[in-house]
């Protein structure tokens, strides 16, 4: 079984004069966390209803010259619908259905049987803890409770792969913290997840890997820890309790306070400065390889594509 | 398929609960119920009107009590015939007097040029309506003649002077001939017809209606999006068209069942045996004419639903339909004038007045073979058309957010198709 899960590629959406995305490819593997990131308007949720064969992709790829092709599960979308889940950026629920009639209805569009369908979407409620709520109203739901139902929605038939579209979007922290322990706890189940958001410091703590999209193009891809590093060379995180002696081929020192500094490295590796400290007799409490902030890369891979 | 009728119960039960849908499903029932009530309470009394009113003979009479000022002289003395029911006066004022005790419900005045003028006065005391119907009734026409040919012993020519001629209508295309002169059973058949034809469309437009609410709410409350995927959108349209088909086919056969069962009761309670209705065949091609017409209706509300941002604006497009389909109606009045007119036969063939039109038509036996077939084969058709164009309006107006597409637009996304 191949580990590719989604295959995207040379995708190309056009709306008129103004293209959408632009010759976009990237793949999402079995297992992972998958973060689709980009600025409000780069073609994150094009992209996604195409995948989701809810739009249809253009013909051919930039200049006709490459087909654009999409498939989940080495097939066409629209032949594996049910094998996945979606909760869309526009999203909303039948206001006037019973809690679990609307999940019970939901599950038996994705095709499951009346009784599986009542039986999961039971199992989903009591996940998110809206049990009591069942035979409710959807409109009687705080908003916290009607994105936790939608996220329920999404996965009540038990999907392979699960597309969210912000899922944070408009929520308290205490719900951030629910939402986030869900997807955390539908990776540990063998779900692969494609998780479109804003908030960065939930990207970093939840993806493994990251598509960043700008304008309709992919930006950056590839693996979240890679990136970081890629974006931060030659910087060293260092605690001390002791104050730092000049160093050979520290070019720049930031202090950030309770001991501890960010060196910039020129001409030496991490392991040579290393040796070099403990050559000088300091006292380290900590030493590893900096990283730039997601955020920070985020604007600095919009800003640079400008 | 599954996924369509899984939305087609959908459909049918989230709107067979809607309190609009029973109230009006249940208001025929609800109606026949009193009705029966009614009938029960005053039923000997209904009974001798109603036979009366329509004799098995066609002979009209009254159970009303006339008083006559005869200053031409033509009805003194009264024949013995009519001294129940009728009183003769002597003068006005003493009829008047009568009519102001409530002696005599109405009072007739022949004046002493009548054989000139032909004029009767008719005093009573609500006037209007009811002196109009008293002197147009067969009973004063037939006291009238029986009187003038008090001497005659023909009864016959009485009776031809009384009630000259009946039509009966006999259309040179039928095969068989309409023999039946019971007036009752004429009227019944084209009421029947007639109401039947309302009724479709009145089912037609209420179905239709909710499909196009359903598809706005669905819009304007953004499920739409998980709705499309986990469905092709043509398979949410099919869905929506079969389940609110199905609830229309419900309403129609909730008031056809009840209707049947209520008037059949109505008319055992008032002792009489109901007419029979004879054009069975009206209910076969109402049928046929209800699907076509809610399939192309069901497709346009439902792109109408998908395209408007929000239900007041769906109902707004949705609205250039729905007039254009009751044209027939409003120019029912010319129509039940001159019911061949080719306009009418145009209206027929036309696919978004032709279930009405027809049904018109039908209901006054004005609508021959050749019209019948040209009119199901255009709806036939034209469907596949209005299902594409509807389809890919529905498809694409659907995850358009806050701004109404322009035609041209539409009619790019049609090129594009």
């Amino acid at each position: 079984m191949s580990d590719k899960i989604v295959q995207v590629h040379h995708l190309v959406k056009r709306y008129g004069n103004f293209t959408a995305v632009h010759d976009l490819s990237f793949e999402v593997y079995r297992g992972e966390v998958f973060g689709l990131l980009g600025p409000n308007g780069a073609g994150k949720t094009t992209t996604i209803r195409i995948i989701m064969d809810i739009l249809k992709p253009d013909g051919t790829g930039v200049q006709g010259a490459r087909k654009a092709t999409v498939s989940i599960f080495g097939h066409p979308p629209r032949t594996v619908r049910a094998r996945v889940g979606y909760l869309p950026e526009e999203r909303g629920l039948y206001r006037n259905m019973m809690v679990l009639s609307v999940l019970e209805y939901l599950a038996q569009l994705k095709g499951l049987g009346r009784t599986t369908a009542r039986q999961n979407a039971i199992t989903w409620l009591e996940k998110v803890g809206l049990r009591d709520w069942a035979g409710r109203k959807v409109s009687e739901l705080s908003r916290g409770m009607q994105q936790k139902l939608q996220l329920a929605a999404s996965a009540v038939h038990d999907p392979e792969l699960l597309i969210l579209d912000e899922p944070f979007q408009g929520l308290d922290p205490v719900n951030v913290e629910a939402i986030k322990g869900l997807i955390h706890d539908l990776q540990r189940d063998g779900k692969t997840i494609v998780l479109s958001a804003h908030q960065m410091n939930l990207v970093e703590a939840l993806c493994d890997r990251i598509l960043l999209v700008n304008k309709g193009r992919g930006v950056l891809y590839g693996k979240l820890a890679d990136i970081k590093r890629q974006y931060a060379p030659n910087s060293i995180r260092l605690r001390t309790s002791a104050a730092l002696p000049d160093l050979a081929g520290v070019k720049q020192v930031r202090a950030l306070g309770n001991g501890t500094y960010t060196l910039t490295l020129e001409g030496i590796s991490s392991q040579g400065l290393l040796k070099s400290l403990v050559d000088h007799g300091l006292p380290i409490e900590s030493y590893e390889v900096a990283t730039a902030p997601l955020d920070e890369i985020f604007i600095a891979a919009v800003k640079g594509d400008r | 398929m599954a996924r369509v009728w899984i939305i087609a119960r959908h459909e049918y039960l989230i709107n067979a609960r809607r309190l609009g849908f029973l109230i009006t499903t249940l208001s025929v029932p609800a109606l026949g119920i009193i009705g029966l009530l009614v009938a029960a309470l005053v039923g000997g009394q209904m009974g001798d009107w109603f036979t009366k009113v329509f004799p098995a003979d066609g002979t009209q009479t009254t159970v009303h009590t006339i008083g006559i000022v005869d200053r031409s002289g033509i009805c003194s003395p009264l024949l013995p015939d009519y001294n129940d029911g009728f009183t003769l006066f002597s003068t006005e004022d003493e009829g008047l007097r009568a009519l102001r005790a409530d002696q005599i419900l109405h009072l007739l005045v022949i004046p002493r040029e009548y054989l000139a003028s032909g004029k009767v006065h008719v005093i009573n005391k609500q006037g209007g309506l009811n002196a109009m119907r008293l002197k147009d009734s067969a009973v004063i026409r037939r006291f009238i003649i029986d009187h003038l040919l008090r001497h005659s012993e023909d009864t016959l020519l009485k009776e031809r002077l009384a009630n000259p001629l009946e039509i009966v209508p006999v259309r040179l295309d039928e095969e068989t001939r309409a023999t039946r002169d019971d007036g009752l059973a004429f009227v019944v058949n084209m009421m029947t017809t007639y109401f039947l034809a309302i009724l479709l469309v009145f089912t037609i437009f209420t179905s239709s209606g909710y499909l196009l609410r359903g598809v706005s709410e669905e819009k304007t409350s953004r499920i739409i999006e998980i709705i499309l995927s986990s469905v092709a959108p043509w398979e949410l349209l099919a869905g929506k068209v079969l389940g609110l088909g199905a609830l229309g086919l419900t309403q129609i056969a909730v008031w056809l069942l009840s209707a049947a069962v209520f008037l059949g009761g109505a008319f055992s309670a008032v002792g009489l045996a109901p007419p029979t209705f004879d054009r069975v065949e009206v209910f076969g091609l109402a049928l046929v004419y209800y699907v076509l017409g809610f399939l192309v209706f069901a497709v346009l509300m439902g792109a109408a639903g998908a395209v408007g941002t929000t239900m007041q604006e769906s109902q707004q497009l949705a609205g250039i339909f729905s007039l254009v389909a009751v044209v027939p109606m409003i120019l029912s009045g010319m129509f039940f004038a001159n019911p061949g007119l080719t306009a009418f036969r145009v209206l027929s063939w036309f696919p978004l007045t032709a279930p009405v039109t027809m049904m018109m038509r039908l209901s006054v036996g004005e609508a021959p073979n050749v019209d019948i077939i040209l009119s199901i084969f255009l709806l036939i058709v034209s469907i596949p058309g209005v299902i594409w164009v509807g389809a890919k309006v529905f498809r694409m107006g659907l995850l358009m957010y806050g701004k109404r597409p322009s035609v041209g637009q539409i009619i790019q996304w049609l090129r594009e198709a």
